[in-house]
């Protein structure tokens, strides 16, 4: 191997030997303070190294992985939530008498895991890092075993990421036993397929297609994307709230894009022409937006309730997949990517104020609670300033223009007009109809005049949040809103930036 | 520039009252009725001194926005929407006033947000580039939303959200259209655009056109109303508090006809006459069913609520008749409406100020107490159906005489629409200040005066001398 491509794998790199040495910290020193400190090194390490080689081009680190700007752009927002992760779990850990090394360790190795994904080039590493991930996680979901749902939530999710890993193994050994190829360029660049089945066509080979759709439904399990996301709402409310904001992000962003890595090529999209497989994703599109938002109406549980919006956001993104010209690659990408990234800032924003609202409440509910929408009753009035955080960031779940999510579905639209997907557009519009209902009432509920109870209840909040003790979560919020408002209003930065990336 | 300094003034005087009021109780309403006469005046002399005549569409603003669609921030007057900006003006003053004393709680907020509806309808008339005025139509829509939601009646959280998924989903529509005219112009030119003078210059085929113009109709259509989807209306006028359905009716239904006008007709003339025989007929049972719902009601507001869906029926008919006397009289019915509705809306909240209810049944007598309000209230019930000297007069006169020429036997049965118009009108004033005296209160205050007699001179002004506003000659498509 040359130095450049040690080089290309910099941030990773940072990530592994980080782990290890997170390892022998923890032996030297059991020190929950300095561990959180030394994450937090490492992750911003990370994302220095990945902000400072985006724009490098791509380039191949041995035949498993390949490392291009989009990867580097994705890692980039798998590293910052990761950072908004440790640091908001930092916050809910802080005052229990246990010392947690390892979940600081599992989180750095769902980072690397998710890496390793929007790096791969290959089923190998990509199953290498599917597992990296799940298997973190199943530690991390589960973590805080006193509360009530930690046994369920954790075999739950140990159980089905397993079922779909496999499903997803016997996928990629049937694609491999039509192919011969396991690396995803090596998929790419099948245009005579005379040897692939008995027709020549490998679009019409039912065992390629039976396979994709095997190695399509792990990926499904992991996006809980409908039929397979039974799952979500049930992990999303029974774990650790910075927990439900890995799922929500990290791994979101870390599966799709490594699906439309193996996806995104002129082999594939004739794959897709050619079959049946294009109507197949079509419909478990239409099926996420519509049964996800339908699921969520009638949810009390915030996270529970976002468990079921991700389905069906999931659902709008994966319209993409339906590019039918390699012209349109570019552009679904970086519909893909700024969706996702104003995703991810609505995403975190809701959960900092999740977190930050547990940690206000009294310790022997602090963890493991389960926050309604009535909890956050008349919160306008009282914290103005956590409740316009709210309020932006279910404005941009809801694609409401002012907000980044509005452009995210802007290109989302577009990218379908480009492409005449007229049927998604209709799904996508009604899906947007019925996620109203459930995303207008959270924010009137912050309206709403709070009765005498939880007024109380508010003072003693306001009194655990004295601000002094918060004042780098209170600045957070504060940055969180601008970026919400301001990429919403005056996108053209973010946006030339993701048009400025290749592969 | 200038119409930007105004909008950016009028949003920061909210902030600031928002402000100063939780600073001084009772100080927001003074700093934004001082913000909105500043900007009703710096925008009249603008026009005046203005070299341009407006016949045209001049635009005023161009700047780079979002480089990657190649959308700009451009912005552009003309006669259409200088005279609704007026009665914009106007109304927000009348919305700012009738909310004097009528909101208790939350002031600050309250006038906040009514800046920031003012300052959305602001943009969604002046906006040329089309993802800008998509924008403001969705910026005018949220403060909207919340001022029904908090300050609205018993029913209000409900109403809101009917209100706003029937907008929303309806502008997705229109946002389609949108973002695929832009891939047109594209295919066409190489050049990705959403500037509305570019997409004029498209030949569009006949087809696709026709989509396209549907996506934008029902989006307008929803906002005017008309009949099918109109059943947002009588709730939301009906929960939100006076002000929120004074600009409701006012001007927020008025910006369902400017995009038919701007947009649907102008830049879709051949579908537009394809489909006109079916937005007449929309127009039609809009008008009679609005009428007769209106008959059904007991409720104050929701009656004057069914009697807007009836009058926009008009102006739908009008201008999907394609003649230039309709279309004249569509938008003199534009302006005529959004002050008498506007009117009796705030003569609803009046009343409410005083009995606590809009039930026409607690409502009786009220002459004997009240005789001011009484002949406030029938001089709008007359305009709203139609009394000669008072301006609706000469909208739907005019409406009628243009579109008997394209649909005679339509309009013949639309004509209907005015004498039921007549009748639940004069069931309104009969059930409310006749009969047995079930209420006696104190007659209108002063400011209450201001309100009623400045809308009465303006529809008297219209009525009495139309040539005022049918001077700038709208040329429209004819």
């Amino acid at each position: 191997m040359e130095l450049s491509t040690f080089i290309a794998l910099t941030p990773q790199l940072v990530l592994a030997t980080g782990t290890v040495f997170a390892l022998i910290l923890i032996a030297w020193q059991r020190s929950q303070q300095l561990l959180a400190l030394f994450t937090q090194g490492i992750l911003l390490l990370a994302l220095i190294a990945s902000i400072a080689s985006l724009g490098d081009g791509q380039s191949m680190v041995t035949i498993l992985l390949k490392v291009d700007d989009y990867s580097r752009y994705a890692f980039i927002l798998v590293l910052i939530a990761s950072l908004v992760v440790v640091q908001l779990s930092k916050t809910m850990l802080r005052r229990d008498i246990e010392v947690h090394d390892e979940y600081y360790v599992l989180l750095l190795l769902v980072a690397l895991g998710a890496g390793v994904l929007v790096a791969s080039d290959h089923f190998a590493s990509l199953f290498l890092g599917f597992e990296l991930l799940s298997i973190a996680l199943v530690g991390l979901v589960g973590y805080l075993r006193s509360t009530a749902y930690a046994v369920e939530t954790s075999f739950k999710y140990l159980i089905l990421s397993a079922t779909a890993s496999s499903f997803m193994l016997l996928g990629i050994a049937f694609i491999y036993a039509q192919t011969g190829q396991l690396s995803f360029s090596g998929l790419a660049g099948i245009t005579n397929a005379a040897n692939v089945s008995d027709t020549g066509v490998l679009g019409q080979s039912l065992l390629y297609q039976l396979g994709f759709i095997l190695f399509f439904s792990g990926i499904a399990f992991k996006l809980s994307l409908v039929p397979f996301h039974f799952w979500t709402p049930d992990v999303y409310q029974g774990s650790p709230t910075p927990i439900t904001l890995l799922l929500a992000t990290v791994s979101k962003v870390a599966m799709f894009v490594v699906l439309l890595k193996c996806c995104f090529n002129a082999a594939q999209i004739d794959v897709f022409q050619q079959s049946a497989l294009a109507d197949v994703i079509a419909s478990i599109a239409i099926l996420s937006m519509i049964v996800g938002n339908t699921l969520a109406l009638k949810q009390s549980s915030i996270k529970r309730l976002l468990g079921y919006s991700s389905i069906a956001h999931m659902g709008y993104l994966l319209i993409v997949l339906m590019v039918s010209t390699t012209g349109g690659i570019n552009f679904a990408w970086q519909s893909v990517l700024f969706y996702l990234s104003a995703y991810l800032l609505a995403t975190i924003s809701l959960f900092t104020v999740l977190a930050l609202f547990e940690a206000g409440n009294p310790i022997e509910h602090r963890l493991g609670s389960d926050i309604k929408i009535d909890d956050w009753q008349g919160m306008f009035w009282q914290k103005p300033m956590l409740a316009s955080l709210i309020i932006i960031a279910i404005l941009s779940l809801a694609g409401i223009p002012l907000t980044a999510g509005f452009i995210g579905k802007f290109y989302l639209i577009s990218f379908a007009s480009q492409q005449q997907l007229w049927g998604l557009l209709v799904s996508l519009i009604i899906g947007s109809g019925i996620a109203l209902a459930y995303y207008l009432p959270i924010i009137f509920s912050l309206f709403r005049e709070s009765n005498k109870e939880s007024a109380a209840d508010a003072a003693v909040n306001t009194q655990t949040l004295t601000w002094s003790t918060l004042s780098f979560n209170q600045l957070f919020v504060v940055v969180l809103t601008i970026l919400g408002l301001g990429l919403g209003l005056f996108p053209n930065s973010l946006s030339q930036l993701i048009a400025s990336l290749s592969l | 520039m200038m119409i930007s300094l105004l909008m950016a003034g009028l949003m920061l005087s909210g902030a600031f009252a928002w402000y100063r009021e939780s600073k001084k109780e009772d100080s927001a309403r003074g700093i934004v009725l001082l913000a909105l006469i500043a900007a009703a005046i710096v925008f009249i002399f603008h026009i005046m001194n203005s070299e341009h005549d407006f016949s045209n569409l001049i635009i005023i603003t161009q700047h780079a926005w979002i480089d990657i669609f190649n959308i700009e921030y451009a912005l552009a007057l003309d006669n259409l929407s200088i005279m609704l900006l007026l009665l914009t003006f106007l109304l927000a003053l009348v919305a700012l006033l009738i909310s004097w004393r009528e909101i208790r709680h939350r002031k600050g907020f309250y006038y906040f947000n009514l800046m920031a509806t003012i300052t959305g309808i602001i943009g969604v008339f002046t906006a040329v580039d089309m993802f800008l005025f998509f924008f403001f139509w969705e910026v005018m829509l949220l403060p909207m939303t919340a001022l029904i939601a908090i300050w609205g009646h018993e029913n209000r959280h409900f109403a809101a959200i009917k209100f706003f998924i029937f907008t929303q989903v309806s502008s997705l529509l229109m946002l389609v259209a949108l973002i695929s005219m832009a891939y047109l112009h594209q295919q066409q030119t190489g050049r990705l655009s959403f500037f509305y003078p570019d997409w004029l210059a498209l030949t569009l085929p006949a087809t696709t056109g026709y989509y396209l113009m549907l996506g934008f109709f029902i989006a307008f259509a929803v906002k005017l109303p008309s009949f099918p989807v109109h059943s947002w209306l009588p709730d939301a006028h009906t929960q939100a508090p006076t002000a929120g359905s004074v600009l409701l009716a006012g001007v927020l239904l008025k910006t369902g006809a400017y995009g038919l006008i701007r947009f649907v007709i102008t830049l879709f003339p051949q579908a537009s006459i394809e489909f006109s025989p079916i937005a007449a007929m929309l127009g039609l049972v809009s008008i009679l069913y609005g009428a007769k719902m209106a008959f059904a009601q007991t409720d104050f507001k929701r009656l004057v609520a069914y009697s807007s869906i009836s009058h926009m029926g008009f102006v739908m008919l009008a201008l999907f008749s394609f003649n230039h006397n309709a279309y004249n009289g569509a938008v003199i019915t534009l302006l005529a409406h959004g002050l008498s509705s506007a009117a009796l809306f705030a003569l609803a909240g009046m009343i409410y100020a005083r009995v606590h209810s809009r039930d026409l049944a607690d409502m009786g007598g009220f002459w004997r107490s009240a005789p001011l309000m009484g002949g406030f209230t029938l001089a709008f019930v007359a305009a709203a159906f139609g009394l000669p000297s008072l301006a609706n007069f000469i909208g739907e006169f005019l409406s009628l005489v243009g579109s008997y020429q394209r649909f005679p036997v339509i309009t013949i049965f639309a004509a209907l629409g005015i004498i039921g118009s007549a009748v639940y009108g004069m069931m309104l004033f009969q059930s409310a200040f006749q009969g047995p005296v079930k209420n006696t209160f104190i007659d209108l205050s002063i400011r209450e005066i201001i309100i009623s007699s400045s809308l009465l001179t303006a529809l008297l002004v219209i009525g009495l001398y139309p040539n005022l506003v049918l001077q700038f000659s709208f040329k429209g498509v004819m």
